[in-house]
């Protein structure tokens, strides 16, 4: 008698046990599945841009989503994927703050069984994101490289302004920019160093340059914002009308600056682009795609004196 | 063990230790992509099995451009190809025309239509500005998943750029004169969000001259 009531307590124990676990299922299939937007810092502008991007789009597609800022740091990166994980989202639209070092990240979150899409940086690692969507930085550069030559008709001096060293942007930019100019003999750098893609430091960095090489005809800076660190700096020291700039992004400051004629071209990125892409794919993967490209590059405009008027801020003009 | 060899061996131990456990390599060829990755066999192998082969498939240029005046979604959808996603897409061309004028940089060429023999717009024809990835994704015969490096399709397009500076410019740079009738195969980029026809440059694969 004993053991048969143990037994008939076991037995309702498993019935109502699976009616809880029942009710939790049918709960997670009813709910909208949650998206998780983790940008490498929103103190950038453009990247808040990206941030709001795959937010609306998301929304769009009937997703939740909420945004969480890593403020450059890895460390935060990787609590904010912890909580993502644990907390049940569905998707990750992932910019990452370190290429090598968000690979970790990137794959728990996928061994977790959450697909995670890269937009605008790529982690160092092949095949560990589900996708990653990126702007074609290198091809960009070779356009505005192209028209560097032009502009300085094969001859002359000139520094380049690096972001940051350990980020692959900086190196696929200042790669396609080299492709083309260092075909010229003609064109001589004559400095390179890194201002970590921050306006103030490239202001710096061209102010003690300028001390070293007052004679040089241009500057190939890896952003816009060092782009006009660099113009600021040859504004102070009156060399602006002489010494070309050229930047990189599509930021609104250097846009004007291209119409009024300052700045001389800058390769136009698609943040909206990339953030849209993200989000459609995660999307198509909840519908049960999974054969996705492994890398997405999306094409980078160069943008100048002619054809600016077509162009706004990380954009077209609507 | 006296002192002295056995200080010798320790020494040796840790320089070799030492030797083994730090090297030096330039950030240009870690930052390169793979080594391992020949972009010059395959830009070859590439120029040779599936772009030549595949020149006949080019479409007439004054057909392109007046079908994309007549319906440029359309013209774009059935001719343009491109690896990546956005408004810059490649077209693989051909066409013929008059050499108008030639300068250190560029031919330039008034198209004429064969059939009709109207004059039809100005074409530019590269010979010094060979860059960019107009030849390489303007036949479509390249799938971006073949490649796991993104540094690896860059230097699959410098290296197709190079076979052209190198083979199809050299001949026709040194002979080409104003009032030529040339023949000519090639890529153009054009922009689907702002499309602009009346300045197109073409990134030379095949080029032939019909002295007048």
């Amino acid at each position: 008698m004993k053991t048969s009531l143990f037994y008939r307590i076991a037995l309702f124990c498993i019935v109502f046990g699976l009616g809880f676990i029942g009710c939790k299922t049918k709960e997670s299939e009813g709910r909208p599945k949650k998206i998780a937007i983790v940008i490498s810092t929103l103190n950038n502008p453009w990247f808040v841009f990206l941030a709001q991007k795959a937010e609306e789009k998301a929304k769009q597609l009937g997703y939740e989503s909420k945004v969480f800022d890593s403020q450059n740091n890895t460390a935060q990166e990787t609590d904010h994927f912890d909580n993502a994980i644990a907390s049940g989202y569905d998707a990750i639209l992932f910019n990452p703050t370190d290429a090598d070092g968000s690979i970790v990240n990137v794959k728990n979150a996928v061994s977790a069984g959450i697909p995670v899409f890269c937009m605008d940086r790529e982690v160092n690692a092949n095949g560990v994101a589900t996708s990653q969507i990126l702007s074609d930085s290198y091809s960009g550069c070779v356009a505005i490289g192209k028209y560097f030559v032009e502009i300085l008709n094969k001859k002359g001096k000139y520094v380049e302004i690096l972001g940051m060293v350990g980020d692959n942007n900086t190196w696929n930019r200042s790669k396609g920019f080299h492709s083309v100019v260092d075909f010229y003999p003609g064109l001589k750098m004559v400095a390179q160093q890194s201002a970590d893609f921050d306006r103030n430091k490239a202001m710096e960095v061209m102010e003690s340059l300028l001390q070293a090489h007052p004679d040089i005809d241009g500057v190939f800076c890896g952003n816009d914002a060092m782009a006009m660190g660099a113009y600021q700096a040859l504004v102070a020291s009156g060399k602006a009308d002489r010494v070309k700039v050229f930047g990189f992004d599509g930021a609104e400051d250097v846009v004007k600056s291209i119409q009024d004629g300052n700045i001389l071209a800058t390769g136009m990125q698609f943040p909206e682009v990339m953030a849209q892409t993200a989000a459609t794919f995660a999307d198509e993967y909840f519908k049960g795609k999974r054969d996705f490209p492994r890398k997405m590059p999306v094409a980078v405009e160069l943008v100048k004196k002619d054809n600016v008027e077509n162009y706004a801020a990380y954009g077209e003009k609507e | 063990m006296p002192k002295p060899i056995r200080y010798l061996i320790y020494a040796a131990a840790i320089a070799l230790l030492a030797y083994n456990s730090v090297y030096f390599k330039k950030l240009d060829e870690v930052k390169a992509g793979t080594t391992a990755f020949d972009a010059a066999g395959y830009a070859k192998d590439f120029w040779e099995k599936k772009l030549t082969p595949g020149l006949s498939k080019a479409v007439d240029l004054n057909v392109l451009t007046s079908l994309l005046e007549a319906d440029k979604e359309k013209a774009f959808n059935a001719h343009s190809h491109a690896l990546g996603i956005g408004n810059i897409r490649y077209f693989l061309v051909r066409g013929q025309g008059v050499v108008t004028h030639v300068d250190e940089n560029e031919v330039s060429v008034q198209l004429t239509d064969a059939g009709a023999k109207t004059a039809t717009p100005h074409v530019r024809i590269a010979t010094e500005y060979i860059f960019g990835n107009a030849v390489r994704d303007a036949s479509g015969a390249i799938d971006i998943n073949a490649f796991t490096n993104s540094m690896d399709f860059n230097n699959v397009s410098a290296e197709i750029n190079r076979i052209i500076r190198d083979t199809v410019v050299p001949p026709f740079k040194s002979k080409v004169r104003k009032g030529d009738r040339v023949v000519f195969t090639g890529a153009i980029e054009l922009n689907r969000g702002h499309l602009q026809t009346n300045d197109i440059e073409v990134i030379p694969v095949n080029l032939q001259i019909e002295k007048p």
